[in-house]
């Protein structure tokens, strides 16, 4: 029960950590994804509790999970892959313009520029 | 139409136009697609407007209207509840978009996305305004973001991106933590219904108020962080400064307001969020004088609006946090959140008609820098400008953000100090006031004749100054006059759709008492002792070493981190 | 110093984060059974759909779909719009090559042998998986979303395994399919308007047999806007041809 929350809490601190302190921008990219699945899966795991099978209904089938979180993460899932297409491509037009990955880089490049 | 469908015509008429507009850009010629635009901008912004303007008696007798989406069970669906605020949040999203699409026509980014994007862009902020429901607030809130990191990402320069880049990633990973607290309510309470949540949060008790706690504070910091009240202001002047000048009106103008509003809902949840209304009110009020400060010392113009943007923030903040600590059903909240929209609105006017017009100037000469950029009539006058009514348009904007009469930022900042009279807010905004005064004194001077003979970027051919421009100066320019000159009625509007009881009327006795003139001339005097002192030497030194301090990626997080443990030592 | 004070800070964002999440994550309140209870009793009478999940994302909450839908517009739309001007910009300014050079692709030299074998085998027969996934998402695990990703991927597969450009993977084709099911989605949500079910009502009267339809329908539209899309983004990123 315990072990599992504290498992996601730390993939979810893996992740926030990897956005706040790499300084490679894909890695801040993965971070926000590792953040994003790890509550996820805590809405996954803690809303398949209360039951044991699908929530499909049909000939059988009693003792269903809350679909409910199911359907919530659905849409979270499709908004993060969104979030994230948009920042790779953030990150190939300041690799273009830098051509650096690295967050300090690109900013002293830039304002530099200026 | 029943008025189920009417209310929620904003939401979907913009995005039937946007999908429209989408369709005949891939399968049609170019003449029509702008035809297209224009219908689309009819039938998206303007119309759903005065679809709902036909609710407002409704609203006034019963407060509210009210639907599930699909008509189904209350307690499983998403419900959309229609109140006075929404019809506000509404109104002020079409208020600034539509000058700034005329803008955008032809100073870019005008083309046919930008208008779909727009469109989505008001659908959600209408959603945002009547989304009774966490998780789709949650939807709502992303939507639109996502369109303001795109928004800012169609600025020409790399360093749009990268504004762009930190603000997606900030806010993003702020929104994560929204996810995590949307878990920790429905966990408790097994809904996601406002009012269930609320229902489900009295009966709770022990360690399980504390989870509470903790997810109210993990949905309330992540949605002030769109707001950028002080610790969470960092991201707001890249973006704001970097992105296309009609983004930046958008954006200082309806996007920063929006989810604050929209956040009074969920701050009655529970007596908890309520009280941490106060300390915000608080943070507000320093962001007011800390922000215009920092304002003052800047060197590029569209910087040094975007830190207007959070010193006028503040004062909104302020106000509505004070409503909301005293409630907003009693007599005085609503008073102040009533001047808290009220500012909002005027602020939103006279800063797009700034970005805008500064956005236009600076083009024009090719230069930024507030200290050597001078003579900007004649850059203008080289593009083509025959009238100087860019110019006018400026000091329309600069006189309503320095609070002098007729316009209408005279009007919503009296009204704000107010309010808050006799409280510690009331010293920090006067300061701030005259902070705003003296800068804009500072971003004036760019249009005083220039003293050396200017270089001018060279025009190819003899251009003329695009109308839709000035048709856009003169709208944004117009409205403050009108909000202004119209004050009793635009407070009594407000209000009424605010609180139901019966409104006060502030009428022009009201404004123009002697302590309100002597209190004005006092602020424009020492805004101007201020900007002496400014310009002289020493005080060039402090603004230069004010100016260098910009913070990093990492800053970003630490203004979050800052709000967070900020906020949960206070609810300790 | 400068590294100690990053150190410091990280060290402080972590730590203030591990304290606002610890509390919720370790709530030990039992999860809530009502909503469950609720849709295993009425989400078939309600929405027609065996799948509650697919009952509750285009039926109870097909606005949060609505939304989703639209993100997902807005940020293809940005990130190809940010593809496609460095395109245009790095035939004038010196910038960092990061895809393949022009030249090379038409020739696609990317590609290996195992690649296009498997590829160009496997792409057709993903797509008609995709297509499964999204057809019956009202019955068995999937839906639009689903199958739409799974079709992308099969396009994805094409694009990269068949010599010949078929019209599956032209972008042009692809975007026009895309807006079109993003049209149709607006006006099948809006229909409710005007049967007097309300935005987002089933148009079909609910109970009956038929009223399954509408998830059906979403779960097309949804799927192939949803497929169409990512592949144009895809086959953008993969720096092939640019029909936006």
């Amino acid at each position: 029960m315990v072990i599992e929350r504290i498992l996601i809490f730390l993939l979810a601190l893996v992740g926030f950590s990897a956005i706040v302190g790499a300084k490679n921008i894909i890695k801040k990219v993965f971070g926000l994804n590792l953040l994003n699945s790890a509550i996820v899966l805590l809405y996954i795991l803690e809303g398949s509790r209360i039951g044991e099978q699908a929530p499909i209904l049909g000939e059988g089938v009693t003792n269903i999970v809350d679909p409910v979180p199911q359907a919530l993460m659905l849409t979270a899932i499709v908004i993060g892959v969104c979030v994230t297409a948009l920042a790779l491509a953030l990150a190939v037009r300041l690799y273009k313009a830098t051509g650096s990955l690295e967050i300090d880089t690109i900013s002293a490049r830039l304002h530099s520029e200026q | 139409m029943s008025s189920e469908s009417l209310f929620l015509s904003p939401v979907y008429l913009p995005l039937l136009s946007a999908a429209g507009i989408l369709f005949i850009k891939s399968f049609c010629p170019t003449s029509i697609k702008r035809i297209a635009e224009y219908l689309g901008i009819l039938i998206g912004l303007v119309l759903p407007l005065l679809l709902v303007l036909r609710l407002y008696p409704i609203v006034q007798n019963q407060g509210y209207i009210e639907t599930t989406i699909g008509g189904y069970a209350q307690h499983i669906g998403i419900i959309y509840r229609f109140d006075g605020m929404s019809l506000l949040l509404i109104l002020l999203a079409a208020a600034i978009t539509l000058p700034a699409w005329i803008f955008s026509r032809n100073e870019g980014p005008g083309h046919s996305y930008f208008t779909a994007l727009l469109l989505i862009q008001n659908a959600s902020i209408a959603a945002i305004g009547m989304a009774a429901d966490l998780f789709n607030l949650f939807v709502c809130l992303e939507l639109m973001g996502v369109t303001a990191y795109v928004l800012i990402a169609t600025g020409k320069k790399a360093n749009a991106a990268y504004a762009s880049f930190s603000y997606l990633m900030l806010s993003s990973s702020a929104m994560v933590f929204f996810l995590l607290g949307t878990f920790g309510l429905y966990n408790l309470t097994g809904s996601l219904r406002y009012e269930a949540i609320a229902m489900g949060l009295e009966t709770l008790s022990g360690r399980n108020q504390y989870v509470a706690h903790f997810s109210l504070l993990l949905i309330i910091v992540p949605v002030l962080l769109r707001v950028a009240v002080m610790p969470l202001s960092l991201w707001l002047v890249d973006a704001h400064s970097k992105a296309p000048h009609a983004v930046s009106a958008l954006l200082s103008g309806v996007l920063l307001k929006v989810p604050l509003f929209a956040l009074i809902r969920i701050f009655s949840l529970s007596p908890f969020a309520s009280s941490l209304a106060l300390p915000i009110s608080y943070a507000g009020a320093v962001t007011a004088l800390v922000g215009v400060l920092l304002a003052l010392s800047q060197s590029d113009a569209k910087q040094l609006l975007a830190y207007h943007s959070i010193s006028q923030i503040g004062y909104i903040v302020s106000a509505w946090g004070l409503a909301l600590h005293a409630g907003v059903t009693t007599m005085t909240g609503s008073l102040l959140l009533s001047a808290s929209f009220f500012h909002a609105f005027s602020h939103a006017q006279f800063k797009a008609l700034l970005f805008l017009t500064i956005g236009k100037t600076t083009d024009a000469a090719g230069n930024r820098n507030v200290y050597t950029f001078r003579g900007a009539n004649q850059a203008l006058r080289n593009v083509g400008e025959r009238v100087p009514l860019t110019m006018l348009c400026f000091l329309v904007g600069a006189l309503s953000i320095s609070a002098l009469p007729p316009f209408n930022g005279f009007y919503s900042k009296t009204l704000v100090t107010y309010t808050l009279k006799g409280s510690l807010h009331y010293t920090f905004l006067t300061l701030a006031s005259v902070g705003t005064v003296a800068s804009f004194i500072k971003l004036s001077r760019i249009f005083l004749p220039s003293k050396q003979p200017m270089v001018l970027p060279a025009v190819k051919e003899k251009n003329r100054f695009p109308v839709s421009s000035h048709l856009a100066f003169i709208l944004l320019a117009l409205s403050c006059l009108a909000v202004g000159l119209f004050s009793e009625q635009m407070i009594l509007f407000i209000t009424r759709l605010i609180s139901s009881e019966e409104a006060q009327t502030y009428g022009s006795s009201f404004f123009f008492t002697q302590d309100n003139l002597i209190k004005t001339t006092l602020t424009v005097l020492s805004g101007i002792v201020l900007f002496a002192l400014a310009v002289s030497r020493p005080g060039k030194y402090v603004l230069h070493l004010l100016e260098k301090r910009r913070g990093g990626f990492t800053d970003l997080f630490l203004g979050f981190a800052t709000a967070l443990g900020a906020l949960a030592l206070f609810a300790w | 110093m400068k590294r100690t004070w990053f150190i410091f800070k990280v060290i402080f964002i972590l730590l203030v984060v591990t304290l606002a999440m610890l509390p919720v994550i370790l709530s030990s309140h039992p999860w809530p059974v009502a909503s469950r209870d609720y849709l295993y009793e009425n989400a078939l009478s309600d929405t027609g759909a065996v799948n509650t999940v697919s009952s509750i994302y285009l039926g109870y909450r097909a606005m949060d779909t609505l939304g989703e839908t639209l993100v997902l517009l807005v940020s293809i739309t940005g990130t190809m719009g940010i593809l496609i001007n460095l395109g245009r910009e790095s035939e004038e300014e010196e910038a960092v090559s990061f895809s393949l050079a022009p030249e090379k692709r038409a020739t696609n030299a990317q590609r290996t042998h195992l690649l296009e074998v498997v590829a160009s085998k496997l792409g057709p027969v993903v797509l008609l998986f995709g297509f499964y996934v999204m057809l019956y998402g009202h019955i068995s695990p999937g839906g639009g979303f689903q199958g739409g990703v799974i079709v992308a991927s099969a396009i994805v597969f094409l694009a990269l395994g068949t010599e010949t450009q078929s019209k599956l993977t032209n972008t042009t084709v692809l975007g026009r399919i895309e807006t079109l099911s993003f049209l149709v989605l607006i006006i099948v949500a809006t229909s409710g308007v005007f049967f007097e079910r309300g935005f987002f009502g089933n148009p079909i009267k609910s109970g009956s047999s038929l009223s399954v339809n509408f998830i059906i329908l979403l779960n097309i539209i949804i799927g192939l806007k949803v497929g169409t899309s990512i592949a144009v983004m895809c086959i953008a990123m993969m720096g092939g041809r640019h029909g936006h």
